[in-house]
């Protein structure tokens, strides 16, 4: 018996099975029960509607390392095909293409509304199968189709023997449609009784006990919250004081937009769709300019419109976030699938010399914590402060302590912001006034006392245009001297997992730590002993701490999602220190085994390129949508 | 508390009884006068001097104002008077100046730009800040080219010029202000900064209206526009009769048509019509506003 402990997937038609309704019932009620869920894996098109969609979720008792490899206990089919008289099955996509993760001994649930499926192959790898008319149910004998969610979740509760009394499906079916009714609470705690009804038939013409699987409620010792990273960022903007957000709608970003479209005017902010990339972001500029905290938010199409930009932002010393939540690329590239292939782009991009600060998170806690010192940082230090996500980091969904939340009361801190007194007794104000610190006072308009001229052309000390040869010299000097202040004061450095020295090290960032974390724990297992140094303050780049870090390994291995190894480049340019690497592009999440697989390539056969799914076997070729 | 400096009011600029603007307090912070860098009769003086007179008749004092500039030798304008300014890239000035008047309808948020900026690479913004409406005055410095760059075409080159043929490298100049008609633009006009008294008196009603102002101003460029010059212009302005009805969209339109048939600028205020708006306070920015929001409420939806 296995309790509280598996990985299942539910899979289905976009938009039309309902994939994300049943995956996200299911890991509220099981973080209401006191399990630890982890779903950041999903798959879906860049489609609205047809193409194949997947939601992988590890269940646990304690918070799972990380979302592991592809293998599964359980799988969900919720497809069922829309022509039977098709002689190949276009709609068993779901079974088709995860079939041959679902382990020895698992479980598979599909909806057999239009027929059953051949199982042989499963059942004799102890595979048990439950045909589940889903669909029929709802549309047949509940007059609902929609409730076919609830049929498959039924189902699969039963499957789990979770949640007997149904006490906690009542009660967040009563939360969801107390508004729609009480007909259609009825009918959707129906749609899941006969779900179970369903798996007890076949149990029974099976002769089976059970599954082997089961959930068990823990106590919930603390609130926790199921959130994935757009929602912990913008929670986290708007702890941190931001008060301006502009954003075109993209994929993965358009959910910040809408969340701070809905919940930013309560805080006395305001949200605003742009017409384009670049208007919203002239629009954030032109807030900030006017003194507010601002913010935008895109992808890499939009990142790559948005580059003259970074140039106003760090030239005229205006504060900024710039969340880029990185998808698949270059060009239109997979919008819907993760990448971390911008990091060249938001350190070096954009014409001249800049000073900027790239931060990454790690997870959806970081993504809060760490967008309130953006907006710190982005006041303290007057320059464009990059805020990178991926697309599993920021879509992906995880329980997380509410106390993360709410421990400490974070400190907004804006900086070297002037009053009417501070200005009073300096004198005439000078916006760009030369300091050691490169950090000049900044005056927000309306402070009767003083004026600013503030320009993307070289200036002087009061902002008006220059080109002396010794005031240019001098204001780039200003800017970079910002740039040092920072790694001397605010910059983080990498964290250390293990001990580094003489030792292997995989080096990260971004949402590979959990990853890098469990394959560490495996190699160990294995009697490698590797190092793991993430970073999550990646520019500019602290070259005499990563040095301190690494220069003692025996090999550095770093660890990303893009095709030459950016971050890999960074450290090697910065520190002289060569590194290997090991990067997946293929648009799925890096897997742990995928780790320890190039690490052994590495060490056992000197590769110092891995390029992971090169030995994949060939994929089901299903088609996806544009 | 610096938060008394800054009115709460939703977007009338205020005066500080500390100081009345005068003419002479535009030329501090400002460059000065010998050493503006624009051709001796250009244009942009005009609209230079009808600027300060507005700006002082409306009292708006400079710790108020917010010019945003655009590129180009227009977009110098906002060195040579007193108030903050803002300069960021080409087009850009319309875009920056909406979220700066979102943010702070307390001030006085002035976008100044070429006709290029405008309606070339800017033309984007221009169309959607029409739409969206925000309490900001647009004066446009048209003289149909590109000063800073030497002399190429603007968008508004070839008015009044008998041109046989045009290609898709040369086309004809439109109209600033269909475009901005069509865009729905709530406060249309026209003026020539040649007359710098009777811009002012544009400027005014401009700064006067609560919503997008547009000011189309006909600046021209001595050095490299030979054709619609200070006689042209005198030529073929027209004062827009006291008998039109800027309140009426139709009327306007016909204005338009009339005046084209004609051949004939229009000079004055074409269409004026506020729309209704929700009023908003500038957004919280200093950090005992910021500090400590409750999130809780936020929480709950995760739980």
């Amino acid at each position: 018996m296995i309790t509280n402990h598996l990985k299942l997937l539910v899979g289905g038609v976009q938009l039309r099975d309902g994939v994300v309704t049943v995956t996200d019932v299911l890991g509220r009620i099981l973080t209401r029960a006191g399990l630890y869920v982890l779903a950041m894996e999903r798959g879906y098109a860049s489609t609205i509607y047809g193409a194949h969609q997947y939601d992988p979720m590890v269940i646990a008792d304690q918070p799972p390392i990380s979302w592991g490899d592809p293998a599964l206990d359980i799988l969900v089919a919720l497809d069922y095909d829309s022509n039977p008289d098709a002689s190949q099955q276009p709609n068993r996509d779901t079974v088709l293409r995860h079939e041959s993760h679902l382990k020895d001994g698992g479980v598979l649930v599909y909806d057999s509304s239009t027929g059953e499926i051949p199982t042989e192959t499963l059942e004799r790898r102890g595979i048990k199968v439950f045909p589940l008319p889903a669909r029929n149910v709802a549309r047949d004998e509940l007059k609902l189709d929609v409730v076919k969610n609830m049929v498959a979740v039924g189902a699969l509760f039963r499957i789990l023997e979770f949640d007997r009394d149904v006490s906690l499906l009542r009660k967040l079916v009563e939360e969801r449609f107390m508004r729609k009714g009480q007909k259609v609470i009825d009918t959707n705690l129906q749609a899941a009784q006969r779900g179970r009804e369903v798996v007890e038939t076949v149990l029974k013409a099976r002769g089976w006990t059970g599954t082997g699987y089961h959930l068990e409620p823990r106590p919930l010792t603390e609130p926790r919250l199921l959130i994935s990273g757009n929602e912990a960022l913008s929670i986290g903007a708007i702890q941190g004081g931001c008060r301006y957000y502009a954003g075109y709608p993209i994929t993965p970003a358009s959910a910040i937009l809408e969340f701070l479209e809905e919940h930013l005017p309560k805080y006395g902010g305001r949200a605003m769709q742009g017409q384009n990339e670049r208007e919203s972001i002239r629009a954030a500029l032109g807030a900030a300019v006017a003194g507010v905290r601002a913010m935008v938010g895109t992808s890499g199409p939009g990142l790559s419109l948005k580059v003259e930009e970074f140039g106003v932002s760090g030239m005229a010393e205006v504060p900024i976030v710039i969340v880029d939540t990185q998808r698949a690329g270059p060009s239109t590239g997979m919008p819907t699938k993760s990448e971390q292939a911008d990091l060249s782009l938001v350190v070096f991009g954009g014409h001249g010399e800049i000073p900027r600060i790239v931060l990454a998170p790690s997870t959806q806690e970081e993504c809060y914590t760490m967008m309130i010192d953006a907006h710190n940082l982005a006041d303290k230090y007057q320059c464009p402060v990059f805020f990178l996500t991926d697309l599993n980091l920021s879509e992906g969904r995880k329980v997380v302590p509410e106390a993360v939340f709410t421990q400490t009361a974070p400190r907004v801190d804006r900086g070297t912001l002037v009053r009417e007194e501070d200005l009073r007794k300096d004198g005439a104000y000078k916006r760009f006034a030369l300091t050691p610190s490169g950090i000049s006072p900044r005056l927000v308009p309306g402070t009767l006392g003083g004026i600013f001229k503030v320009t993307g052309s070289e200036h002087d000390e009061r902002g008006f245009v220059s080109t002396d040869p010794a005031i240019r010299k001098a204001m780039m000097e200003k800017r970079a001297r910002k740039m040092e202040t920072y790694l001397r004061e605010d910059a983080k450095p990498p964290q250390v997992f293990g001990t580094p020295d003489g030792k292997p090290v995989l080096v990260g960032w971004g949402s590979t730590r959990p990853v890098l974390l469990d394959a560490q724990q495996r190699l160990r297992a294995q009697k490698v002993d590797a190092a793991v140094v993430h970073f999550t303050h990646l520019w500019p780049f602290p070259t005499d701490v990563a040095k301190k870090v690494l220069g003692r390994a025996s090999v550095i291995i770093a660890v990303e999602q893009n095709f030459s190894g950016q971050f890999a480049d960074v450290i090697q340019s910065q520190s002289l220190l060569p590194v290997r690497r090991i990067v997946k592009y293929n648009g799925l999440p890096i897997y742990p085994s995928d780790v320890v697989g190039g690490v052994k390539q590495i060490l056992l056969d000197g590769i110092t390129h891995v390029r992971v799914g090169t030995e994949a076997p060939a994929p089901v070729r299903v088609s996806e949508g544009d | 508390m610096s938060d008394s400096n800054i009115a709460k009011s939703n977007g009338e600029p205020t005066v500080r009884a500390a100081q009345k603007p005068s003419a002479k307090l535009w030329d501090e912070n400002a460059t000065p006068r010998h050493r503006i860098q624009w051709c001796p009769g250009c244009g942009d003086f005009g609209v230079l001097a009808a600027l300060k007179m507005a700006l002082t008749k409306q009292e708006v004092t400079p710790a108020n104002l917010l010019m945003v500039g655009g590129i180009g030798c227009s977009g110098q304008i906002r060195n040579y008077l007193n108030g903050n300014a803002f300069h960021g890239t080409h087009g850009g000035a319309l875009a920056y100046a909406l979220g700066a008047k979102m943010s702070r309808p307390d001030l006085t948020v002035i976008a100044l730009a070429g006709d290029g900026d405008t309606f070339a690479i800017g033309v984007e913004n221009f169309v959607h800040i029409c739409r969206r409406d925000p309490g900001v005055m647009l004066v446009i410095m048209d003289n149909g080219v590109y000063g800073l760059t030497k002399g190429q075409h603007s968008p508004t080159h070839g008015r009044g010029m008998d041109i046989k043929e045009w290609s898709e490298e040369s086309p004809p100049p439109f109209s600033p202000l269909r475009l901005a008609l069509t865009a729905g633009a709530t406060f249309v006009s026209q003026s020539f900064s040649g007359d710098p008294k009777h811009a002012s008196e544009i400027y005014v009603q401009a700064l006067q209206h609560k919503g997008f102002a547009m000011v189309n101003d006909f600046s021209p460029c001595v050095t490299y526009n030979k054709f619609n010059t200070y006689d042209w212009y005198r030529e073929h302005g027209e004062e827009i009769p006291a008998s039109h009805d800027p309140a009426n969209l139709d009327a306007a339109w016909e204005l338009l048509n009339d005046f084209d048939r004609r051949g004939r600028l229009p000079l004055g205020v074409v269409y004026r019509n506020p729309r209704a708006k929700k009023s908003v306070n500038r957004l919280p920015l200093w950090p005992e506003e910021l500090q400590g929001a409750d999130v809780r409420p936020l929480l709950q939806l995760f739980r």
